[in-house]
């Protein structure tokens, strides 16, 4: 469980746009962040840049001290497990090898190129299914999956790191609200049980209030509140939401 | 070695059925086939040495005076490409319109249209040119009409298939008004496979040029002849060149057709 | 009563062009000396000449189907050569998988570099270099071959949408774990069909090379024919068809079972 330390990071890309303006924070180690905000406010782009997805222009990230650079990426990335929006599957295989992705970053060995897991990690990989709800479907193709299923997949992906750090990118934003809620919970979940520092980026205030214990609000790169769930004020969301927010994101509330 | 220390992420522990039986299909397959390939690792790293040795060789000042025939056989090479092309695409055609089952007189027509296809493209160019310059004579008309025999099988399949591919609507329309069956076929069906048969054409182009390269080896016209006798002869000074006019000569063909078909279709 | 004038046609470039192409034959054919005006009279001569293949002579069957074995087998050598050189050149020449910008551009243009040569220029070579036999159209086949599909492999590997490969690589996997575990599962089918399509052209090539001396039924071909023994030719041509025909047909059954 990490300290994650984002030092006058910022994102500009090579066509100009300013995606994240310098912003400085602090996430304790265990703690459960939200980073809110409408589209294009930069909380991708600031969830990227904390496992190297997105190099910034300026600044640094320190996990646990340790700056994040290109020599130490890869063992870095190992200890920090990634959802995503689009749950990134690779569709031919099935949820187990899927689950089994995460170990990567730990083996390096020949055997991992030609498919062969060791015992150990296929144990991890059972253990992973059956606290993600998917141990039925272990042999499944990926692709057959519905979408909140294969989000999980994704999830016990990220678990199967057995990760110091939990980064969710938007997880929710391709499901109905019912699934939404059960990977939310699922998220909330594992971050209670393993104490993972966990940052989840969501447009859906109403989540936000649910599940968050800090938020942090941004608006076009720029970092417009930083507290805990309780201070999430009208006012405060006006200032989030405020230019170019999307109206239907505020009517969440 | 399932369940013990490793094992494959299926149910099994081992790879899936459907893999493994390919696989070994074709290990099998390999090994039978080894012996007739002379495939053998030892060789194989023998003749690095050979192959070396022979990229020394080529470091030599190339024979510039054999720059001006060299540029009329490479001519010589492109022009065979060309007409060949343009022959087989207007060959094409007819018969194409003849093997495709929506457009052909009678559908037995349209079989025998597409064995004879068939048979058309099922053997190399080398080998055509062969038989015909037993029968013309050396030079680059066997060459042509080999490349364009082949080049005919090839587009008139395509065509025909592109024709069964096409929309009805247009060919009842014309049909509906009296229109006489050339008619039909001119008006309704054509407009429709022109650009992907444009496209076709100048894929076809540059492969002819690519085979019109080694025609000459059976005496069939081009640079092929230069090629092959330049190899036999140890000349080094020339293969270079040689080598560097065909390289040349298809990515310029390459590049050339390629901004063609962006701006025809 | 005068009816308005009509706009003015659009310019049609088609009758153009073909005129264009037209011209330009008839120059080049011209130039070229290539005597169509002597095939067309020719033409009787033609049918004569082609009769002589009427009555194909199968007495050394035996040996005509060894040395279509032989080819068989340096068309389906050359193509695992050319698999093996695909797959380990592919990833470094896809620009979202590539370790690096340079490494990527330089691969890229090797492979055109080896695509370009004719198989027929480098069995040339390889039988210069080595000696005859099997081997230099098994090495000329793999590499040109090899380089074709390490080219289609890297396009299809850099269609593969990107997502895929940012998780794997978000898990701190490397190059190799990203290709194997991402990019190879995602492009089986493309991967099995263009095998099977090099496959079925390299057996063909491998004809041809034979009459380099690179091993198989071409050498026989030009002895029968420059011994003017056309029935054994014909007999021959008939063998080699006959296996192509084949082929052609496994391969297309092959790739529509690969769905």
């Amino acid at each position: 469980m990490s300290r994650i330390e984002l030092a006058s990071v910022s994102k500009t890309y090579d066509n100009g746009v300013a995606a994240l303006k310098p912003v400085t924070l602090d996430i304790a180690a265990g703690s459960f962040v939200v980073l809110l905000g409408p589209s294009g406010a930069g909380k991708s782009t600031l969830l990227r840049t904390l496992n190297g997805l997105e190099t910034p222009t300026s600044g640094e990230v320190r996990i646990d001290g340790e700056v994040l650079c290109r020599a130490n990426l890869r063992a870095m990335r190992a200890r920090i497990g990634m959802v995503f929006q689009q749950f990134n599957l690779v569709g031919r295989l099935n949820v187990m090898t899927n689950v089994l992705c995460g170990t990567l970053g730990k083996r390096s060995s020949l055997g991992s190129l030609f498919f062969l897991m060791r015992r150990a990690d296929l144990e991890l990989g059972h253990a992973v299914l059956a606290r993600v709800g998917l141990t039925d479907k272990a042999w499944e193709r990926a692709d057959r999956l519905s979408g909140g299923q294969q989000q999980r997949v994704g999830v016990g992906r990220a678990l199967a790191q057995e990760p110091a750090v939990l980064l969710a990118d938007e997880p929710v934003s391709s499901l109905d609200p019912a699934t939404s809620r059960e990977i939310m919970d699922l998220i909330s979940d594992i971050r209670r049980r393993d104490g993972i520092t966990t940052i989840v980026s969501l447009h859906q205030v109403e989540l936000a209030r649910r599940y968050a214990e800090r938020v942090i609000g941004l608006n076009d790169g720029n970092v417009v509140f930083d507290g805990p769930v309780g201070d999430l004020s009208d006012d405060v969301l006006r200032r989030i939401y405020g230019n170019g927010g999307h109206s239907g994101d505020v009517a969440d509330a | 070695m399932a369940g013990t220390v490793a094992m494959w992420p299926t149910r099994s522990g081992w790879p899936p059925a459907g893999a493994l039986a390919a696989g070994a299909a074709i290990l099998a397959l390999l090994a039978v086939a080894a012996p007739a390939a002379e495939f053998d690792p030892v060789r194989v790293i023998d003749s690095l040495g050979a192959m070396a040795d022979f990229a020394g060789h080529l470091l030599v000042a190339p024979d510039w005076s054999y720059l001006p025939d060299l540029a009329t056989k490479m001519l010589e090479t492109l022009a065979m490409a060309f007409l060949a092309t343009v022959i087989a695409a207007v060959l094409s055609l007819p018969l194409g319109i003849l093997a495709a089952r929506n457009a052909t007189p009678h559908v037995a027509i349209s079989h025998l249209t597409r064995q004879l296809l068939s048979v058309m493209r099922a053997l190399p160019e080398l080998m055509w040119a062969l038989v015909f310059v037993s029968a013309v004579g050396l030079g680059p008309l066997p060459g042509v009409m080999a490349l364009a025999f082949v080049a005919t099988g090839f587009l008139g399949k395509f065509f025909a298939e592109t024709i069964e591919a096409v929309d009805t609507g247009p060919v009842e329309g014309v049909a509906a008004h009296g229109a006489g069956w050339l008619q039909v076929r001119r008006y309704a069906i054509l407009p429709q496979v022109a650009p992907d048969f444009i496209g076709i054409v100048l894929y076809i182009l540059d492969h002819n040029l690519r085979a019109a390269t080694v025609l000459g080896l059976v005496g069939a016209g081009g640079i092929g002849y230069d090629m092959v006798m330049s190899m036999r002869l140890f000349q080094y000074d020339r293969i270079g060149l040689i080598a560097l006019a065909i390289y040349v000569a298809v990515t310029v063909l390459d590049r050339a057709s390629d901004q063609l078909r962006r701006r025809v279709i | 009563m005068t009816l308005p004038p009509l706009p003015k046609k659009p310019f049609n470039p088609t009758p153009v062009w073909v005129a264009l192409v037209a011209a330009l034959f008839y120059v080049v054919a011209v130039e070229l000396d290539v005597g169509f005006g002597e095939l067309a009279w020719g033409a009787r001569d033609m049918v004569e000449f082609m009769s002589r293949f009427s009555s194909p002579d199968f007495s050394d069957i035996g040996r005509y189907a060894r040395l279509m074995g032989e080819t068989l087998a340096i068309g389906l050598w050359g193509t695992a050569l050319a698999v093996v050189i695909g797959m380990l050149a592919a990833p470094f020449a896809a620009r979202n998988l590539s370790p690096s910008p340079v490494v990527y551009r330089v691969t890229r243009e090797v492979l055109n570099l080896v695509r370009a040569m004719p198989d027929l220029l480098l069995a040339l070579i390889f039988v210069a270099a080595i000696g005859l036999g099997p081997l230099p159209g098994v090495l000329a086949l793999g590499l040109h071959t090899g380089a074709f599909l390490g080219k289609f492999y890297a396009e299809c590997l850099e269609r593969v949408d990107r997502g895929t490969y940012e998780a794997v690589r978000a898990s701190g996997a490397n190059f190799l774990q990203v290709t194997v575990w991402a990019g190879w599962p995602s492009i089986l089918q493309e991967l099995v069909s263009y095998a099977i399509y090099v496959l079925d052209r390299n057996v063909r090539m491998a004809v041809v090379l034979g009459l380099v001396g690179a091993g198989g039924v071409g050498i026989a071909l030009t002895t029968t024919l420059r011994l003017f023994e056309y029935n054994r030719a014909s007999a021959l041509i008939l063998v080699v068809l006959a296996t192509i025909l084949a082929i052609d047909y496994l391969s297309a059954w092959l790739r529509a079972k690969v769905r």
